[in-house]
């Protein structure tokens, strides 16, 4: 298939398979709660409800960066398709991804003039000095099958078995880290109910539909890595079946649990990467 | 047909349906999920979209990713009706598709 179009595929299945999930995790949290829930296709609607209401632009918002801010986000999870799913590229370049992927949720927050954006701006900061180490799980896997390449990593586990029963703690950081960028999530800082909607607080009409993309493709493109790095490849119907899984799973944590404090959150993740990556260490020491 | 492109088709049904299946349940029922009465015509739909999604080798003469998709469509039919509303044909319609399933697996 031409390139072009096999990227546009990807992308359009990423971002209406991340949407559907994400309404699903809603609807599940929503029956934990016993409370009936919106539809599962209800984040989808309302990407596309956000395509036609009105946009403005704060006063304070620092133009134009405040406009390109979104189109960034997008542009880096479709650049996380093309190395994911399209090309089966380098998981370095994801890492790359992920870093930028915080950096541009700082920015968003900073470039409103919204002093719940600027709080989250600060969060997301202070929560990268959290995650980043999380994906540091990169390297145990490097360590562990010698490549970063995610079609190596396939082979790998073609030949030796999924890498969960291999790094086991390395999947857990993983997971941890897919869990803080689950909506609701105890370590979903950045959009913390106390601070609005965080650094989208100011974002609305395309701007907020652009960032609605955006999530989606992301949620989406975590939890592909995640099922391909450790439990191989798999088939499209394996796919949806893990993402399910993983989603509900999310969606029962989220239910079950508050939003920490900052500052508990952070200590949290931090302590379960240096957890992570102790125990890996050791563990591929010793196997 | 490229796999891709058939997973697309299915998502894309499975996404056009429950809107479908949003807007005519709102119509249908102007009050939220109290009585907890099983919709007819729900049932028979999600019954025969289960069925054609779990088992459509049964029908050789169609293309596979025809009848999946038009299972799809009606299973969103049904899962996408108003909050509450559905879920009973659903677990019918599942069940009733498994059972055939499994019934065809022990002859086959």
């Amino acid at each position: 298939m031409n390139l072009m179009a096999d990227i546009l595929l990807n992308v359009i299945i990423a971002f209406l398979v991340g949407s559907v999930l994400f309404g699903l995790q809603r609807k599940i949290m929503a029956r934990i709660q016993m409370r009936p829930g919106p539809p599962i296709i209800q984040h989808l609607l309302h990407t596309f409800k956000f395509f036609i209401k009105e946009s403005a632009f704060p006063k304070t918002a620092a133009m134009p960066f405040y406009i390109a801010i979104t189109a960034m986000l997008c542009a880096i999870w479709v650049a996380a398709v093309i190395v994911g799913p399209v090309t089966e590229g380098s998981l370095l370049l994801f890492f790359a991804i992920y870093a930028l992927h915080k950096i541009v949720e700082h920015n968003a927050g900073s470039s409103s003039g919204s002093p719940y954006g600027k709080m989250s701006c600060v969060r997301a900061v202070f929560s990268a000095a959290a995650e980043l180490p999380l994906f540091a799980v990169l390297i145990i896997i490097y360590l562990k099958t010698g490549t970063m390449n995610i079609g190596n990593i396939v082979t790998y586990q073609g030949q030796y078995g999924p890498l969960i029963w291999g790094i086991p703690l390395a999947a857990m950081m993983f997971f941890v880290l897919i869990l803080s960028k689950a909506p609701y999530s105890p370590f979903a800082i950045t959009k913390g109910k106390d601070i609005i909607s965080g650094y989208e607080t100011e974002h609305f009409g395309l701007l907020r539909g652009y960032l609605m993309i955006s999530e989606s493709i992301a949620w989406y493109m975590l939890l592909w890595i995640f099922l391909t790095v450790f439990i191989g490849g798999l088939s499209p119907i394996g796919y949806l079946i893990g993402m399910i899984l993983i989603s509900a799973l999310v969606a029962l944590i989220n239910a079950t649990t508050p939003i920490l404090n900052p500052n508990h959150s952070i200590m949290v993740q931090v302590s379960l990467a240096f957890i992570g990556v102790l125990g890996s260490i050791i563990l591929l020491t010793v196997y | 047909m490229d796999n891709q492109i058939i997973y697309l088709i299915y998502i894309l049904s499975f996404v056009i349906g429950s809107i479908i299946g949003l807007v005519l349940s709102y119509k249908k029922y102007t009050e939220p999920f109290i009585k907890k009465n099983m919709d007819m015509v729900a049932l028979i739909m999600a019954i025969i979209g289960w069925v054609l999604v779990l088992n459509n080798p049964l029908l050789m003469v169609i293309p596979y990713y025809i009848t999946i998709t038009i299972g799809i469509f009606l299973i969103a039919l049904v899962i996408g009706m108003r909050p509450g509303y559905g879920r009973y044909e659903t677990v019918i319609g599942f069940s009733v598709a498994g059972i055939i399933w499994i019934i065809r697996m022990g002859l086959t």
